[in-house]
């Protein structure tokens, strides 16, 4: 058995050595390795040895069958690591392109709006969603802008009805919530919004966030970190940015709040009107008359509100100059973001 | 507002700052500056001259052969200008220099005579419309040297964007006094303070509406020669864009935009009965004419400046044609006044008028600042029209109050700002800009806001002002400290944000349209006028037709977006919209908003991917159907089938008018219609001038939010293999795909794990009539390894079943 065991490996051996293509291994593996190949059918003698042989023969057999399997992998690396490992056949060419799904896009708009719910959930702030069309009542008079107010200049109102509106910004449900609830309260309320002005800046429908957070104890100074935390969770770390005084009914003090231009940096450019900053969102703490109008004590509570516009976010964050192709939901344009 | 800073500096000095300084720190107080920009940069070229001779053009009769000194040399220019003569001081422009309008100066020859250069008039410089001739320049003028630093025209022009609380800043006093608290010096004001000294005996004034005007002044200003303004005060209205009138009208102008306080001058003269009466119309003086000769329709609400018969003015907004100051004025009535900011903005809006006045009294003037801007201009008009002024005249203040003082806490305020400023320092501050404090206990201040700071009224509003003038940059930034809690969130926006995610997955893209859409888009796709979709919610002022009804469903917009899309040439369109329509609920009502989800489909099924690797076929029916099916169960409603509670039908009355009746079906929860899905019809397309085919889905995404959803829940996986049969029957066309496969699941024979249609098939050895349908089954046993003879038993039944029911046969595999 030992000579058969010898010769078996001689065998092998010089299969291996003239095996050159990489079809043929798995036909050596079978006849020489294989549960009924030459090397088995050979072990199964090893009952029929004397016993005393036996340890002897079972490890030369071992080592033999050790010896043939380390050749067998080698060659079987070196035939499938070489490119042209089967000479009568060519390999898929893999220079050509992967087979890529067509996968389908949210829309930059609902993108940038989730990145900025996110932000205020994570800050522990909940989400509500209101009316497109709103009353007259939330949208101007309980936000402190009477009828014949000068402050509705600033909303191109389109009308259902007399008291009836598109909602020209997401405030209302400041006022709704409020109402409804009583504090500490923080929420936020994304939804549309529409003005009557069309043109390269504006659409007449656009999306907005508000947000609010009423408590005791609540200070301009939050103000500064909850919208520093935004600004620079969605643009970048060490963003700056300037809180700058200014004028809404329903806040007071009042703030706008602008970022060092994205597109240059502060430097100066066309889109911030050399300026080197760009205007983001409008915030203030909330006016006391807001805050007697739900019933609330303003000299107990105060808070923040803000609302910014997803839109122009969108626009500075991805470079989008004209707004209106937000509308067009053309394919090219979406299949970008 | 706009203003220049050579004008700013006649309050304020503003030595040591910038213009960039002086914009910035407007800017952060609140007063955002929209431009900065030096003035008549494009006249930086021109040149003083001196006209040293002027001869006739020997062969052009309205032609002057000039020679023009320029510092050291002498220039021959020909002018055609009926006022040039020697010794006169002129602009000029030499070859090479370029003019407004891009109007580029070169040497010529002009009948034979050679001209170097333009003498120019005051409309070819822009400054304004006069080109009866070339500008004169005062005598004394020096030449050669350039015309903007000659005439003082070098200045920075200043624009503010300014919110509507800030009337006060609505002049350049305003501005300056916002300055000075910055620079911690005092204003200078051109008049003192000072009352009316005596009645006028000269004419009277009745105001008959109080409620509309707390305040009405006036004096009386004789013997005026009109004529045009000195340079000094044209070129301040110049430089903020105002056209210069002449001296009176001028004079008003300057002083409005000096004080804020609007002025008119009428022609006393034209006045009857030497009286002014403020009052409201009659029916009979519904019509009117303004200044700017146009008619206007008044109505009885509208407050109006009368004389002792008729209206001469529209109050605070414009005054009339009969009282104008004309060439031939002597005597002026100037009037200084107070009117209800309601009442006049009111007024404005219905008269369909902005004007410089309507805009500071709708936003509100100083009641106290009336006689001070009256004053003014009564002085000006002595100095610059020569007019004789006793210092006499009427003020009626029938609206006088007493501002209310307000109680300001200094540890609310730093509370409220996150601060820590000391009693003293809100004093410093708020007394930088004309707020004068007093100290009433401990932590309180009693402050009255001066009467130009209309804004003013509460102690929230003095927070503000302590918060800008200390600087919004230096209050720290620091994180609330609030109680922790678990935010809840709507459950249908969640599932709505992970549904679209989810559809992007399968290759839908996300479109959003404008909620407002055209009227005619009901009629396009069909829609019957019985049907609630055709009468949407109006809008009342609609930036177009295209934009003018709120829409009722979702298909329209994106069927615009198909079109838009195969125009750009895309080969596939594959969009969804979750968005809201509205229901017209009545007037005045709030209209109900219903959220729903539609999906349109049009071309390569494989979008773009690239033919390489994807077969290029087209969509069909059994895309989009698939695609509700995967709706279905993505948001946890499990299979969606012909015999499952929520199920497909076909619809009974030819299902949607926009839809091909054959490629039409309905999904319904027990009886609630959860939507459709299908075809769009030719016809529908052809009127949206798609010329492919488009298949949509149209769901109502509120409804299916509302149906219970199936938990997820884990099911032993199976231990012992399955074995798969196949069954090819024979059925008369007729019969649907769906009820077999129904009938199969319905056995409820333990054995059958699973069923589904693997082929249709038609024609060939298949007799006309008939199809062929290819079902595999699966079967599979929770407790044993089937045999042969087990599954043979099952199979066989479902054999004999499908053929009986179904008088179906068999056809050799």
């Amino acid at each position: 058995m030992e000579q058969e065991l010898q010769s078996l490996e001689t065998e092998a051996r010089q299969n291996l050595q003239s095996l050159d293509d990489k079809s043929l291994l798995e036909d050596f593996r079978v006849r020489f390795l294989g549960r009924k190949g030459k090397f088995s059918t050979i072990m199964r003698q090893l009952g029929t040895v004397p016993a005393e042989d036996r340890p002897r023969v079972g490890q030369l057999a071992n080592s033999i069958k050790a010896e043939i399997e380390k050749l067998f992998e080698a060659k079987q690396q070196l035939l499938e690591a070489s490119p042209d490992g089967s000479r009568s056949h060519t390999g898929p060419d893999l220079t050509l392109p992967g087979r890529y799904p067509a996968p389908g896009k949210l829309h930059p708009i609902s993108q940038v709006m989730n990145e900025t719910c996110a932000i205020f959930e994570n800050l522990g702030f909940s989400v509500a969603e209101g009316p497109d069309i709103e009353l007259d009542y939330y949208n101007f008079e309980a936000l402190n802008i009477p009828a014949h107010h000068p402050a509705r200049d600033m909303h191109d109102t389109f009308y259902v009805s007399d008291s009836v509106l598109l909602r020209t910004h997401t405030s209302p449900m400041q006022a709704r919530i409020m109402e409804a609830q009583q504090p500490p309260l923080r929420v936020i309320a994304p939804g549309k919004v529409y003005r009557c002005d069309s043109d390269i800046t504006h659409t007449p429908m656009f999306h907005q966030v508000e947000g609010f957070l009423v408590d005791k104890n609540v200070s301009f100074a939050d103000l500064k970190g909850v919208l520093t935390v935004f600004t620079q969770k969605m643009f970048k770390k060490d963003l700056p940015l300037r809180f700058r005084p200014s004028f809404f009914p329903f806040t007071e003090p009042s703030a706008e709040v602008d970022i060092a231009c994205v597109m240059c940096d502060g430097a100066g450019c066309r889109v911030c009107k050399k300026t080197g900053w760009l205007e983001i969102l409008g915030s203030g703490m909330i006016d006391p008359e807001v805050f007697k109008m739900v019933g609330y004590d303003p000299e107990v509570y105060s808070g923040f509100a803000f609302g910014l516009g997803i839109e122009r976010i969108a626009m500075l964050k991805y470079g989008i100059d004209d707004i209106r192709l937000f509308y067009e939901n053309d394919q090219r344009f979406l299949a970008q973001f | 507002m706009k203003f220049t800073l050579n004008w700013l500096k006649k309050y304020i000095d503003i030595q040591g700052l910038t213009p960039e300084e002086i914009a910035e720190h407007l800017t952060m107080l609140g007063l955002e500056v929209d431009t900065l920009a030096p003035l008549y940069q494009e006249l930086a070229e021109l040149k003083t001259g001196l006209v040293t001779s002027a001869v006739k053009h020997p062969d052009a009769d309205k032609l002057t052969v000039c020679q023009v000194q320029i510092g050291e040399q002498s220039h021959q220019i020909v002018c055609g200008a009926p006022n040039v003569r020697q010794g006169l001081a002129v602009v000029v422009a030499l070859p090479g220099t370029v003019l407004p309008g891009n109007f580029k100066i070169s040497k010529s020859k002009i009948r034979g005579i050679e001209s170097f250069g333009m003498i120019c008039s005051e409309r070819e410089l822009g400054l304004s419309n006069e080109h009866d001739g070339i500008m004169e320049l005062p005598q004394a003028t020096a030449h050669g040297q350039s015309f903007i630093n000659s005439l003082d025209l070098e200045d920075i022009f200043v624009e503010v964007d300014l919110t509507p609380n800030r009337p006060d800043c609505a002049s350049v006093i305003g501005i300056a006094r916002e300055i000075a608290g910055v620079v911690r010096k005092p204003l200078t004001l051109p008049v003192q303070e000072a009352e009316i000294a005596h009645p006028s005996s000269d004419f009277s004034v009745i105001i008959e509406a109080d409620e509309l005007c707390p305040r009405y002044a006036a004096r009386l200003v004789k013997d005026v020669k009109i004529g045009p303004s000195p340079w000094w005060l044209k070129k301040c209205l110049l430089n903020v864009g105002l056209r210069p009138i002449n001296n009176i009208v001028d004079i008003t102008n300057f002083v409005m935009l000096e004080y804020g306080q609007p002025l008119h001058a009428f022609d006393f003269d034209t006045l009857a009965g030497q009286k002014i009466v403020v009052r409201t119309p009659r029916p009979d003086e519904m019509t009117f004419a303004t200044l700017d000769d146009a008619g206007r329709q008044l109505d009885s609400e509208m407050l109006m400046i009368c004389d002792g018969e008729k209206p001469i003015a529209v109050a605070g907004v414009m005054g009339g044609l009969n009282s104008e100051v004309t060439e031939k004025t002597t005597n002026i009535l100037l009037e200084s006044a107070c009117f209800n900011s309601v009442s006049i903005r009111k007024t404005a809006r219905k008269l369909n008028m902005a004007t410089d006045a309507s805009y500071r009294f709708e936003r509100g003037v100083d009641p106290e600042g009336t006689i001070n801007a009256l004053n003014r201009a009564v002085e000006l008009m002595v100095a610059v029209a020569d007019g004789q002024a006793a210092d006499n005249g009427i003020d009626c203040y029938p609206g006088k109050t007493e501002k209310p003082a307000i109680t300001l806490s200094v540890a609310r305020t730093n509370e409220l700002l996150g601060i820590e400023l000391k009693t003293e320092g809100i004093i410093d501050l708020l007394e930088s800009i004309g707020i004068g404090c007093q100290l009433a206990e401990n932590d309180k201040l009693t402050i009255t806001p001066p009467s130009f700071r209309i804004d003013i009224e509460r102690e929230a509003d003095l927070v503000e002002e302590i918060a800008r003038l200390y600087g919004y940059n230096n209050i720290p930034a620091t994180l609330p400290k609030v109680k922790l809690s678990y935010p809840e969130q709507d459950s249908n926006r969640a599932r709505r944000l992970a549904l679209a995610e989810r559809l992007t997955s399968i290759g839908y893209t996300e479109a959003i349209n404008y909620s407002f859409i055209s009227e005619k888009h009901a009629e396009m796709l069909n829609i019957a006028d019985s049907d609630a979709r055709f009468s949407p919610v109006r809008l009342l002022n609609p930036l177009s037709e295209d934009q003018s009804v709120m829409r009722t469903m979702l298909l329209p917009g994106l069927l615009e977006t198909v079109k838009r899309n195969i125009n750009h040439q895309k080969t596939a369109v594959k969009m969804f919209e979750i968005g809201k329509v509205f229901i017209p609920a009545g007037i005045n009502v709030q209209p109900g908003e219903v959220m729903l989800l539609s999906g349109v489909l049009s071309g390569n099924r494989h979008g773009e991917s690239s033919p390489l690797h994807f077969k290029q076929e087209p969509v069909d029916i059994f895309d989009v159907k698939g695609a509700v099916e995967f709706i279905f169960h993505e948001m946890g409603l499990g299979r969606i089938g012909e015999q499952e509670a929520i199920r497909f039908a076909l619809p009974e009355n030819g299902g949607e008018p926009f839809a091909e009746q054959q490629y039409a079906l309905n999904i319904f929860a027990g009886e609630v219609q959860l939507g459709s899905l299908g075809k769009i019809k030719a016809e529908v397309l052809r009127r949206f001038s798609i010329k492919h085919d488009v298949f949509y889905f149209d769901l109502f995404y509120d409804r299916i939010c509302d149906l219970e959803t199936e938990g997820k829940k884990f099911s032993s996986l199976p231990v012992y293999p399955s074995v798969k049969r196949d069954i090819a029957l024979v059925v008369a066309d007729n019969v649907s795909a769906g009820e077999l496969l129904a009938r199969v699941r319905n056995t409820r024979d333990k054995l059958i794990e699973s069923c589904d249609i693997f082929d249709v098939f038609k024609g060939a050895k298949i007799p006309d009539g008939y199809k062929s349908v290819a079902l595999t089954i699966t079967y599979r046993s929770e407790t044993k390894t089937l045999t042969e003879k087990n599954v043979e038993k099952s199979h066989s039944k479902i054999v004999r079943l499908l053929s009986d029911e179904f008088e179906g046969s068999f056809r050799n595999a």
